[in-house]
């Protein structure tokens, strides 16, 4: 019996009932095929390994932040439209609103406090750093609401680089660079999802151009403080 | 902790976690079968994982969550797969194997430290995906070749090459070993 209609019979798979049922006669009937099959049966059934693999624990702990994250951006977005209502009073609510509006921006920036010691980075790593925030500045500010699939790739295309700049920045020692530069992703992987509305989308884009605006300001003022205190002279 | 505001039944955030500290390197192996590569199958567990929060409400109760994150997780790295090395999906008509092993791959094969990763290394890498998905993750034929967009006659043929080769390199490692 041809051997590639023993193999579909071991899966059960890829043979109409018929085809089984002749195969099954011949196994029942052929010593020769039956032994054949048992041999094939053996082999197959020993191609097989534990489903284990060692994973770093901090791997396992980025995924762990990675759905923390991501429940926390959920939360953060069905806070924001309940508190800018406020029913008692519209003065009263729009001051809460700006008020909040403020607090909730810089804490959705989700930055590490304690972000880089800017000693301990390379300079050329944060240059390198400060490029790619400033491009995807660029390119989320210019990028038109409408068009999803562009949307979408452009996202993915940032994430990418993102995961990359990440890597880089654990090799680089900056922990918490990369904690950063990790937190974008849960924002930038809705973007890329095309069956958000343009609202949605819109409100991302904010979020994020709003995100990357912090984070600039921040690489550069820590870069130019490195540069100060760096001067023959400054030092006291 | 960030407080669960999910209807009932859909898998809350401490669901995840749990199921990230049990399963997540059984995600993490299979994903590594398909593309050998580790940052890739790290990226994959993740994307499975964001995708699987984002889409918690359209999980299916009577399913395992973990179960759910697993098939998520084998099509994250497909994905990637497919971005990354697009030859990947391109069936060979010939026997043409891939030996084109590169630094990572082998690192991937020494961690998976296993006979049959090792043979694997002789296969196309569309056999070796049509194989992954057939043998080790008992996907349909029907199935694999919807994923990586090929026809069930293609995806067949993948599966016997696969299957000739690895019984013949297994042989051969076996004899080596005894």
């Amino acid at each position: 019996m041809n051997e590639d209609t023993l193999i579909l019979y071991y899966y059960n798979d890829g043979l109409s009932k018929r085809e089984r049922q002749q195969v099954e006669a011949a196994i029942n009937s052929d010593a020769a095929v039956a032994a054949q099959y048992e041999a094939l049966c053996r082999q197959l059934n020993g191609m097989s390994e534990p489903d284990i693999a060692a994973v770093p624990s901090h791997t396992v702990e980025r995924w762990h932040d990675a759905i923390d994250r991501a429940a926390r951006q959920e939360h953060q977005k069905e806070q924001l439209p309940a508190r800018s209502f406020n029913p008692w009073s519209f003065v009263w609510g729009a001051a809460i609103a700006a008020a909040l509006a403020i607090g909730i921006g810089l804490n959705m920036t989700r930055v590490d406090p304690e972000i880089m010691a800017p000693a301990a980075i390379p300079g050329a790593f944060t240059r390198g750093v400060q490029v790619h925030f400033r491009d995807t500045f660029q390119e989320l500010s210019s990028l038109p609401a409408e068009s999803a699939a562009d949307r979408s790739m452009l996202a993915l295309q940032i994430i990418e680089k993102n995961r990359f700049f990440e890597r880089a920045a654990i090799q680089n020692n900056s922990q918490s660079l990369a904690r950063v530069l990790r937190a974008f992703e849960p924002v930038l992987l809705q973007l890329a999802a095309e069956d958000i509305s343009p609202e949605d989308a819109a409100a991302l884009q904010a979020q994020l151009v709003f995100e990357l605006n912090v984070m600039l300001t921040k690489l550069s003022r820590d870069a130019s403080n490195e540069t100060d205190t760096s001067q023959p002279g400054i030092q006291t | 902790m960030v407080a669960n505001l999910q209807t009932p039944g859909t898998p809350t955030q401490a669901d995840f976690h749990a199921a990230i500290s049990d399963r997540s390197d059984r995600w993490f192996a299979a994903c590594l079968k398909i593309t050998r590569n580790r940052d890739l199958a790290e990226d994959a567990v993740q994307d499975a994982l964001l995708n699987a929060w984002n889409k918690r409400h359209q999980f299916d109760n009577t399913a395992r969550l973990d179960t759910w994150i697993h098939r998520i997780a084998i099509n994250a790295a497909l994905q990637l797969l497919r971005k990354n090395r697009p030859a990947a999906f391109e069936p060979l008509e010939t026997d043409i194997e891939d030996d084109a092993d590169t630094p990572e791959t082998v690192q991937a094969e020494y961690e998976l430290g296993k006979r049959l990763s090792a043979a694997m290394t002789h296969l196309s890498e569309f056999e070796r995906v049509c194989f992954v998905l057939k043998h080790l993750e008992q996907w349909r034929l029907k199935e694999i070749a919807e994923e990586v967009g090929s026809d069930v006659g293609a995806v067949k043929q993948a599966v016997f090459r696969a299957v000739r080769k690895l019984r013949v390199r297994m042989g051969s490692l076996k004899g080596e070993q005894a």
